[in-house]
């Protein structure tokens, strides 16, 4: 194709001598870029936290509040008790047990040292309290060492301070404080200052409460049931048992002794979708601000588009009696929405790089990736042709005579 | 040489039925000047589109500097007016938003010229009319006349055959249309056939053949006296 047919000089010229409309869609485009790509960073950003695996097999899993009230309620007999029960239940793989829930927002955090003393350097991890059985129902599986055996297993009294003499971490704790799992084995870490543990066991993965804690990896096994008047269990069934397990364990614990109450079931799947609320919403808002601001620069595209080619019917006309073919025509129109388009991008460059600038200092976005810049141009360059093809098809089958024939 | 025999055009809007041409018969020979006068409505713009190729007629036969152009393509349509014809409207029909180079530059893009062929032909061209000053201005800086003078180094800039110009006076007044004629005559005496519209008698006089159309024919063929 010759060049020369592509009019890009006098094309440009003409837009700059009219530039409201022109400057009016390139300013919308690169608003619409800014917003667009910074909204869908978060978007993927956010969809990618929640797809984070918290170790657990969250399907299967439940968990259970019970709580004495009676004077003469012991808890460590009624632990002991309701924890034999739900381990022979046909239906459950294993249960225990637990401080606090994985991903549930609530919990305990310790800070763990290589050196005892308080000026040290400490790693902050999540801590849960569980027994021998704790590998099988929070579906761990061991990267290095050995787990707990019922031997191991202390009785942590109602505020208790002390620590058992074991630990068992999450390898990307023992990453953080020792490399590699294989060298975190046999260590010691300080716990509250001074009191030494021995890791005995790394295990592949298990989070911390909190999803929007920056160690929401780093957690360890303290080996010890707790003789607390209220207390949780974590309940793993087989597959497909979970909702049915849920009301024969309540059942079977409100029967099984009494002075207590039963409450509080609930799965995982819940305490994830509750957790990530926020995210979800999040996700929601800007998918539809995206939307709505593609959708209203299409219509902003396809509106001065069409405005101009009514208003230029005559000249259309003329082009075409002067030997503009309807290709010519309709390239004229895609090319014009280029220019506008491309304008309109260079600015969106600069504001999306200035908003991503201003969201990591203020709202702690995490840095664009360069790549979304040119996927969002292209995708803001394909719209735009989508936009004006209609509008372009319209001109290019005006007809010659209306050279003459136009009012 | 341009030769219509029989040509007729209908055209059709809401189920009224316009014939603009009936049997129109007209041949052109090569170097002539004919001008083309006959009432509001007489089908004269119908007879100028068909011959330009902007419009189709529905029966009859059209040859164009020895081609039958009844069943080129669109595309090859434009090509022929591109390569063989130029137009001068009543409105001038500039661009607005072109300067005067890129308003005679639009033919000869579509042309195919390279830069150095069509800036030789655009300066050649508008210091043809007069206009070499002005290369820059917008056709909304210029007068009438000088609008008129532009779309004339634009219909000339591709070297066409024929220059087909439907009352370029129109707009214009006496003076300015006196030396438009002037402009179109000597173009002619250099070898180019024009065809014009006129409802203008005195211009129509000064052109080499004069016919009359009524009514969708052509009614009276009137020599220079
Ligand atoms: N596009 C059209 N649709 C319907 N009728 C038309 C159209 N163009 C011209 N006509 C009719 O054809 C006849 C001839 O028109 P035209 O060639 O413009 O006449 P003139 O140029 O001599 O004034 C007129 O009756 C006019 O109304
Ligand atoms: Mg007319």
């Amino acid at each position: 194709m010759n060049l020369s047919r592509l009019e890009i000089g006098p094309l440009w010229r003409a837009l700059l001598r009219n530039k409201v409309g022109a400057s009016l869609i390139a300013i919308q485009v690169a608003v619409t870029m800014a917003i667009v790509i910074n909204s869908l960073a978060i978007v993927i950003q956010r969809d990618a936290m929640m797809q984070r695996d918290s170790g657990l097999d969250e399907d299967n899993t439940f968990y259970i509040t019970s709580t004495g009230y009676a004077n003469d309620f012991n808890a460590q007999v009624s632990v002991t008790d309701d924890l034999s029960r739900l381990r022979e239940m046909p239906g459950i793989v294993n249960a225990i047990q637990i401080n606090a829930i994985p991903i549930s927002g609530g919990g305990w955090s310790m800070s763990l040292a290589k050196t005892p003393g308080d000026d040290v350097e400490t790693t902050n991890t999540a801590v849960y309290m569980v027994d021998e059985n704790a590998l099988e129902t929070l579906d761990l599986s061991l990267v290095a060492g050995r787990e707990f055996t019922p031997q191991e297993i202390r009785w942590r009294q109602p505020s208790q301070p002390n620590w058992p003499s074991l630990t068992i971490i999450t390898e990307a704790l023992a990453k953080s404080m020792f490399d590699s799992a294989n060298n975190a084995l046999g260590q010691t870490v300080y716990i509250g200052d001074e009191e030494p543990m021995t890791i005995i066991g790394v295990v592949d993965q298990l989070q911390a409460p909190w999803v929007g804690w920056s160690n929401l990896e780093h957690s360890m096994l303290s080996p010890e049931n707790m003789a607390f008047t209220s207390t949780r269990y974590l309940v793993r069934t087989q597959a497909g048992q979970r909702d049915r397990m849920m009301l024969e364990v309540e059942e079977m614990l409100s029967s099984s002794q009494s002075g207590r109450i039963i409450r509080d079931t609930t799965t995982l799947t819940e305490t994830r979708d509750r957790s990530y609320q926020q995210h979800e919403a999040m996700i929601t808002l800007l998918l539809t601000v995206i939307s709505a601001l593609l959708l209203i620069t299409i219509a902003g595209i396809v509106g001065l588009a069409s405005f101009s080619v009514q208003k230029r019917q005559q000249h259309i006309g003329t082009k075409r009696a002067l030997g503009a073919t309807q290709i010519d025509i309709l390239r004229f129109f895609l090319l014009e929405n280029m220019l506008i388009s491309g304008v309109g991008i260079i600015l969106g460059t600069l504001c999306t790089v200035g908003l991503n600038i201003a969201l990591v200092q203020w709202f702690h976005v995490t840095p664009l990736a360069w790549y979304y810049i040119p996927a969002g141009a292209l995708v803001l360059i394909i719209a735009g042709q989508v936009a004006v093809l209609a509008p372009a098809k319209n001109a290019a089958s005006i007809s010659p005579a209306m050279a003459t024939r136009a009012i | 040489m341009l030769s219509m025999q029989d040509l007729s055009k209908t055209f059709t809007t809401d189920s009224v039925q316009t014939h603009a041409l009936r049997d129109f018969t007209l041949h052109v020979n090569e170097g002539e000047f004919v001008a083309v006068t006959g009432p509001s409505g007489s089908g004269k713009t119908t007879f100028l589109n068909i011959a330009g190729l902007l419009e189709s007629f529905n029966s009859g036969q059209y040859i164009l500097d020895g081609h039958d152009v009844s069943h080129l393509t669109d595309s090859q349509r434009s090509k022929v007016r591109n390569e063989k014809i130029g137009f001068i409207f009543q409105n001038f029909n500039l661009i607005p938003d072109l300067n005067l180079y890129d308003n005679v530059d639009v033919p000869l893009r579509y042309r195919g010229f390279n830069g150095a062929e069509r800036k030789r032909r655009i300066e050649e061209g508008l210091a043809q009319v007069g206009l070499s000053g002005r290369m820059k201005h917008l056709p909304s800086q210029l007068s009438g006349g000088q609008q008129q003078r532009v779309a004339i180094a634009r219909a000339l800039a591709g070297d066409p055959r024929f220059i087909l110009a439907d009352e370029p006076t129109g707009n214009l007044d006496s003076e300015m249309a006196q030396s438009v004629m002037q402009l179109l005559q000597a173009i002619n005496q250099q070898g180019t056939t024009i065809v014009m519209v006129t409802h203008d008698p005195a211009l129509a006089a000064q052109a080499g053949r004069n016919i009359f159309v009524q009514d969708g024919r052509v009614h009276e063929e009137a020599s220079l006296c």
